[in-house]
């Protein structure tokens, strides 16, 4: 498949402490890329840098295979849309006002905007004023205006930090809906559940370099140690080998109708980033 | 072509509802009126005080309500947005302006009835101002960009109200102290001297050195503000 991103040793140093370090990654056109960092750890910087809102100070990257330095020209703003933590809108105007402005930049039909406040949860809100919305409202607007030009690329930078779980929900339906339509989506987070519900691959940034690359389930297989909890019928639970050792001792719980529940022990996201790194994501 | 209209529109007329609910900055139109308002009824018709009036225009209108546009675009985060979309640096400034420099026209004409104003010839009258309307929105944009907030615009713009809506009265005061020469280049004198000649009976080409001054001024304020717009879009 196509690499719709490419980043090739790329760093940014700000007053001499760099903010992210020999950086190099491809993200494949159609997928969902998490990148995946405490704050601080360079998530936002690199979104900057790929959408051309600063430069890098060494390395290079591409996105639609040109050079970042072309993201400046408006054909090929057309192709993404970002959301990031300075992002705003306009308070004294109403929710549709704001969608409609962005909507005619696009040169998009204004139907799209019942569409994208129906994909997140915000149709009945349409003619309230942003200055009256909560935070959450605000964000999800925020998300409705990348979402009306139904870009090539996405990036979202922690685009469910203010959210509750069933509006949470919600946004993660509407970005699976839109990337099985082709939208690649490029996700910074630090909520490592998020992650492992929405990404194909994951990197995990730390200090400004990148510690681990896969997909979740490649990394939760190389990180799992093996073992399986089992619970029994009067509440014992016994942790027992995956392997072969194990496998007669488990079968007679079986045999005797014991087994109430059995659970793989495999890591969670957020175990093998502390495991990877020394650090808890915050 | 097409797009790029309606791009500008679409800006000019979310800048329209904005302005029109921001009730803070939208009452500094009715200050050049109510002192247009005054004059006529006092029945002062000299040159100089329609003058003043038009050069305050420019500073309360032109300048302060497009400084303070720009710079609450800043403070909300919203230019960004605007920097990010296929809206181009040219269309983006345009819209950004338009809103503006129809204020800026409607305040003048507004006040011009008000203080029963009427040049010789309304044609160079009319082109100066617009000529200094470009130059005045532009140095808006400027100081918009520069400044961090609303706030702060509407105290950065007290010397450009103290300079070009009242420069004039430092002439009297340039043969005592030389450097106040400086002041004969001012855009705002410029376009008294234009109003001036015109009575006399000038025409374009007796007026083309103080159009040329205007024209430098707004040439070098609209490069400044591209070049500072271009360094915005970048953190």
């Amino acid at each position: 498949m196509e690499n719709i991103i490419e980043v090739n040793a790329m760093a940014k140093i700000f007053a001499n402490q760099p903010a992210i370090e020999d950086l190099s990654f491809t993200v494949k056109r159609g997928e969902i890329f998490g990148f995946l960092g405490p704050s601080g750890s360079g998530k936002t910087t690199t979104i900057k840098i790929l959408t051309g809102q600063l430069e890098p100070t060494v390395g290079s990257a591409t996105v639609f295979g040109e050079s970042i330095s072309k993201l400046k020209k408006p054909e090929y703003r057309q192709r993404f849309g970002v959301l990031t933590d300075n992002s705003g809108l306009y308070k004294r105007m109403t929710v549709y006002e704001n969608l409609k402005l962005y909507c005619e930049l696009y040169g998009m039909p204004l139907s799209k905007i019942d569409e994208v406040l129906e994909s997140v949860n915000l149709q009945e809100d349409r003619k309230k004023k942003v200055s009256a919305l909560s935070k959450g409202m605000t964000q999800r607007v925020l998300l409705a205006r990348t979402l009306l030009h139904a870009p090539e690329l996405l990036f979202l930078d922690e685009p469910t930090s203010a959210l509750d779980p069933v509006n949470t929900r919600h946004i993660y339906k509407g970005l699976r809906a839109l990337n099985e339509k082709g939208t690649t989506i490029f996700l910074t987070t630090h909520d490592m559940e998020e992650a492992d519900t929405l990404c194909d691959r994951v990197a995990f940034l730390n200090k400004g370099k990148i510690q681990l690359m896969d997909t979740p389930d490649q990394l939760k297989k190389r990180y799992a140690d093996g073992t399986m909890t089992v619970e029994l019928k009067n509440e014992e639970k016994v942790v027992l080998s995956t392997g072969t050792e194990d496998a007669q001792v488990l079968y007679e719980f079986m045999k005797n109708g014991q087994v109430a529940t059995i659970h793989s022990n495999e890591p969670t996201l957020g175990d093998i980033f502390v495991k990877a790194t020394g650090r808890v994501l915050a | 072509m097409n797009e790029s209209i309606k791009r500008v529109n679409a800006i000019f007329q979310k800048d329209f509802k904005d302005f029109s609910r921001n009730i803070a900055v939208s009452v500094v139109l009715f200050m050049p009126l109510f002192v247009a308002a005054l004059y006529g009824r006092m029945g002062v018709d000299t040159l100089d005080a329609h003058y003043m009036i038009i050069n305050l225009t420019f500073a309360m209108v032109a300048t302060f309500v497009q400084c303070c546009l720009i710079a609450e675009e800043k403070e909300q985060n919203t230019l960004r947005g605007l920097m990010l979309s296929p809206a181009s640096t040219f269309e983006i400034l345009s819209g950004k302006s338009l809103l503006t420099f129809v204020l800026t026209i409607l305040v003048i004409v507004a006040g011009a009835l008000l203080s029963e104003y009427q040049p010789a010839n309304l044609l160079i009258v009319s082109l100066a101002i617009v000529l200094s309307s470009f130059f005045y929105i532009a140095l808006g944009t400027l100081l918009g960009l520069w400044a961090k907030s609303v706030m702060e615009a509407s105290v950065i713009i007290l010397p450009v109200l103290g300079i070009f809506s009242f420069g004039s009265f430092l002439l009297p005061l340039a043969e005592k102290y030389p450097v106040l020469k400086v002041v004969e280049y001012l855009p705002s004198v410029q376009l008294i001297e234009i109003a001036s000649k015109v009575e006399n009976g000038a025409g374009f080409s007796e007026t083309a050195m103080q159009f040329g001054i205007i024209f430098i001024w707004t040439l070098a304020a609209g490069t400044l503000t591209a070049l500072i717009y271009k360094k915005r879009m970048m953190d």
